[in-house]
């Protein structure tokens, strides 16, 4: 059997093993839908907020419409106390509560400081973001019109009152997912993971499949074997891949930044590695049912030991360092500092040779574990 | 088989309790001899499984630990901030101490913008901070000079914490300035902080009140974690039924996948229940008692509520076994099923900013229901009437009860006819010694 047979016969194998079929195909395509499915309104807006108007002056009302002006921001009410305003909140009708205090008006006019509150819900950290900063924003913008008016009183020209006001600018952007979206945050990250998840699964049941039964995989060389599963896979993946990077992203937004050359060349040993760590790990399993569950259970710390969703200088350095002989954490990190965020190769290159360094060494350990299976045979 | 429960709703409450009342029933007691020796063939294939072992034991301690570890810094402190000092001013330094005073920057100083923008783009920084050249000069006449600050929103939790945390330390550091001018200008001392800010703003978090991620973040996710591994527990404990062989029997009780269906799961729920719960116990203790997190609420209510989410899991695996009956599939369907969870569980991103279809979708998620009350019973202290109407939500998983009795009945003899002719099946369970 020449390599390009055996590799015809691998994809026979893949595409007549149903389990294998249903988490290849079926999985690829349910989760590139189901898993950025709740994100797709990117931005929380409109948190409902309720509002304890102690001084129900003109101020206070102008207070109120300011805040349910901003986008991140609803009015939905207003309530005698605090006590009321936190029921509300318990039972989920509201998100946050302003508190305006009594006289607050009136002790701004006569020059008096105020305080207003701002309370969000931080059982759910985004609401309280939100929330926060659209109060924070009215609140300021509140305060300087106060100022302003008095400057004016005191016999100041608007234009130099507007100066002293905004004596230095502050200008604050985002890098990089300059919408603030929840997709472009999200999706880069999770779809190289769920093509990691799947690859392994995808070897790992056709592996764990064959090692009891003779067949094909006994009439050649390990080395072959090897060979011609990876490129069986890779031939697959290479489409899923081109699906998820290719389409998807652009699809959910995601803002890419490399050419396609770049990013090709990126992939290349992440698949390999991921691939070769799949029949390397196969070899381990005799059950079909295994691989999946196993990877299951994994697929949760994978995904917060790469980096994106908590930094990684915060993650011990033992689960870090433990992390790195997983493909999908090197590559999706060098992913996103690559295709979102503009690295140049260099400075992604470190991470590049660890994936092909983790290819050489899953490339010999599957060897070394099909050698095991083929002798246990003999 | 006329002593078995009618309907599959039986098995939320232990039958064997009711039937305990009239024991002087024949027939119940005889049930209750059954089900004893169902239990212990159920505990025998649980000793002799090292995977379904390894699944109740040290899997889920490990995982449990393993990713409290992975947030245990709980409050993200410390996060790079490349500084770009192009003007060199005392102003500029005092702006950098600033930064550095606040718990959560840690400035570093870069000499130009192009390595700072390296760095960033490395993620190596999670912000740049760019003084302008003159700044100081600028704002002395009277011009309004800029000064840039760039976040890294791809990692979004991180570019929005450091973004609002920038800005708070800066502007403080700016008022300070603005204060200096105003006393040169003549106010007097105790007038300058109200022109300053006449507005204070006074931001309180409530319930979570340091922002601790590890009570924000980690109760979810060790949720999401415990649902998948009660799905693979019982998962796999169904599967082994597919795979026995019909005509042996195993402690006196036929190994036909018809034969004494509806016993055989309830003396799976049976022994699986408390194991499960043990574990969702843990969790709770680990995270409520021990790293003592805020609890508003009741423990008791909370494992309330986890026993019914199990009973919820239980009922949607048993769904998928009928359906699928061949274990390869029912494991990867319920995979598929499960696996995204979090994501939907509401906690991260907001339930009500969902579109439609992944709320209901949601529905589907035993773990969505639970983390409901769990987040009403730990930061509101919910008690029992609310936690009671919040369960109420689960009448869905009540509705499959008959639909797979019905089913039950209908397909599993198609499978028991059909492997009782081939002996071995091809995925035959070979003991796990390989792994």
């Amino acid at each position: 059997m020449n390599l390009w047979q055996l590799v015809l016969t691998e994809l026979k194998a893949i595409v007549s093993d149903k389990a294998i079929t249903v988490t290849l195909f079926g999985g690829v395509l349910f989760y590139s839908v189901l898993y950025p499915l709740p994100y797709l309104h990117q931005v929380p807006t409109e948190q409902q907020l309720i509002v304890v108007d102690l001084d129900h002056s003109s101020l206070s009302r102008q207070l109120i419409r300011h805040a349910d002006a901003s986008a991140k921001i609803q009015v939905i009410g207003q309530v005698g106390s605090i006590t009321e305003a936190k029921r509300f909140i318990e039972t989920g009708k509201a998100h946050g509560l302003l508190v305006i205090p009594e006289g607050f008006r009136r002790d701004l006019l006569l020059g008096k400081g105020v305080t207003l509150s701002y309370g969000g819900d931080a059982s759910y950290f985004l609401i309280y973001s939100a929330v926060a900063e659209g109060l924070v924003s009215a609140g300021m913008d509140a305060g300087k019109q106060i100022q302003w008016i008095g400057m004016l009183a005191q016999g100041k020209n608007p234009k130099e009152a507007e100066q002293n006001l905004n004596s230095l600018h502050l200008n604050s952007v985002p890098a990089f997912n300059p919408s603030l979206g929840y997709t472009p945050y999200v999706v880069p990250g999770l779809f190289l993971l769920i093509l990691h998840q799947t690859l392994l699964i995808g070897t790992g049941i056709l592996g764990a499949g064959q090692w009891r039964h003779q067949g094909y995989w006994q009439q050649v060389s390990p080395l072959q074997l090897v060979c011609g599963r990876i490129l069986a896979f890779m031939l697959i993946y290479t489409l899923f891949t081109s699906f998820y990077v290719g389409y998807c992203y652009h699809w959910y937004n995601v803002s890419i930044q490399a050419s396609f050359g770049l990013v090709a060349l990126w992939l290349l040993p992440f698949l390999l590695a991921t691939a070769a760590a799949g029949v390397a790990m196969s070899t381990l399993f005799t059950r079909r049912d295994l691989p999946t569950q196993v990877l299951l259970l994994i697929s949760m710390p994978i995904l917060f030991v790469s980096g994106f969703v908590w930094p990684i200088a915060l993650i011990p350095d033992p689960l870090v360092l433990g992390s790195q002989m997983i493909p999908a954490v090197p590559a999706i990190m060098g992913m996103l500092e690559l295709n979102q965020m503009g690295a140049s190769w260099a400075s992604v290159l470190p991470k590049w040779l660890q994936l092909w360094g983790l290819f050489a060494v899953f490339f010999g350990l599957a060897l070394l574990g099909i050698h095991r299976r083929a002798r246990a045979w003999v | 088989m006329a002593q078995l429960p009618k309907e599959p709703t039986h098995l939320i409450e232990p039958k064997p309790l009711n039937e305990a009342q009239n024991a002087t029933h024949p027939v119940s007691s005889g049930f209750m001899a059954q089900l004893v020796a169902l239990v212990r063939r159920e505990l025998k294939a649980l000793w002799c499984d090292p995977w379904q072992l390894a699944l109740i034991s040290y899997i889920p301690l490990l995982g449990i630990l393993c990713l409290w570890w992975l947030f245990s810094a709980g409050l993200p402190r410390q996060l790079p901030v490349a500084i770009v000092d192009q003007d060199h001013s005392q102003l500029s330094r005092m702006l950098t101490r600033q930064l550095k005073a606040n718990p959560v920057t840690d400035p570093q100083s870069f000499t130009d913008l192009s390595s700072g923008i390296t760095a960033m783009q490395q993620a190596q920084v999670y912000a740049v901070v760019v003084f302008p050249y003159d700044m100081k000069k600028d704002l002395l006449t009277g011009h309004t000079p800029t000064i840039d600050v760039r976040y890294n929103s791809q990692f979004l939790l991180v570019g929005k914490l450091l973004s609002s945390q920038i800005q708070l330390s800066l502007g403080d550091g700016l008022l300070q300035v603005a204060g200096l001018k105003q006393l040169m200008t003549g106010t007097p001392k105790s007038q300058v902080a109200v022109n300053l800010s006449p507005v204070k703003s006074q931001t309180t978090a409530l319930f979570n009140r340091n922002n601790n991620y590890i009570g924000f973040l980690v109760p979810p996710v060790l949720v999401a974690l415990w649902q998948l591994l009660s799905m693979l527990v019982i998962a796999n404990s169904l599967n082994r039924e597919l795979h026995l062989n019909a005509a042996q029997s195993e402690s006196g009780v036929s190994n036909r996948l018809t034969e004494h269906f509806w016993p055989k799961v309830l003396a799976k729920i049976l022994l699986f229940t408390p194991i499960l719960m043990l574990q969702g116990g843990f969790i709770l203790t680990w995270l409520y008692q021990y790293l003592a997190l805020p609890l508003a609420g009741s423990l008791a209510l909370l494992l309330f509520a986890q026993l019914i989410m199990l009973l919820a899991v239980w009922s949607l695996v048993l769904l998928v076994f009928v359906l699928m009956r061949d274990s390869a599939r029912v494991i990867s369907f319920c995979t598929a099923l499960f696996a995204p969870a979090f994501a939907f569980m509401g906690i991260t991103f907001p339930t009500h900013e969902m579109p439609q279809l992944a709320q209901w979708w949601r529905l589907v998620m035993p773990s969505s229901h639970y983390i409901e009350s769990h987040v009403s019973v730990v930061s509101y202290g919910a008690a029992w009437p609310t936690v009671a109407q919040q369960l109420s939500s689960y009448w869905g998983f009540i509705c499959l009860f008959p639909v797979i009795y019905v089913l039950a009945n209908k397909l599993l003899p198609m499978t028991a006819n059909a492997s009782s002719g081939a002996t071995v099946n091809t995925e035959a369970p070979l003991p796990a010694k390989g792994q």
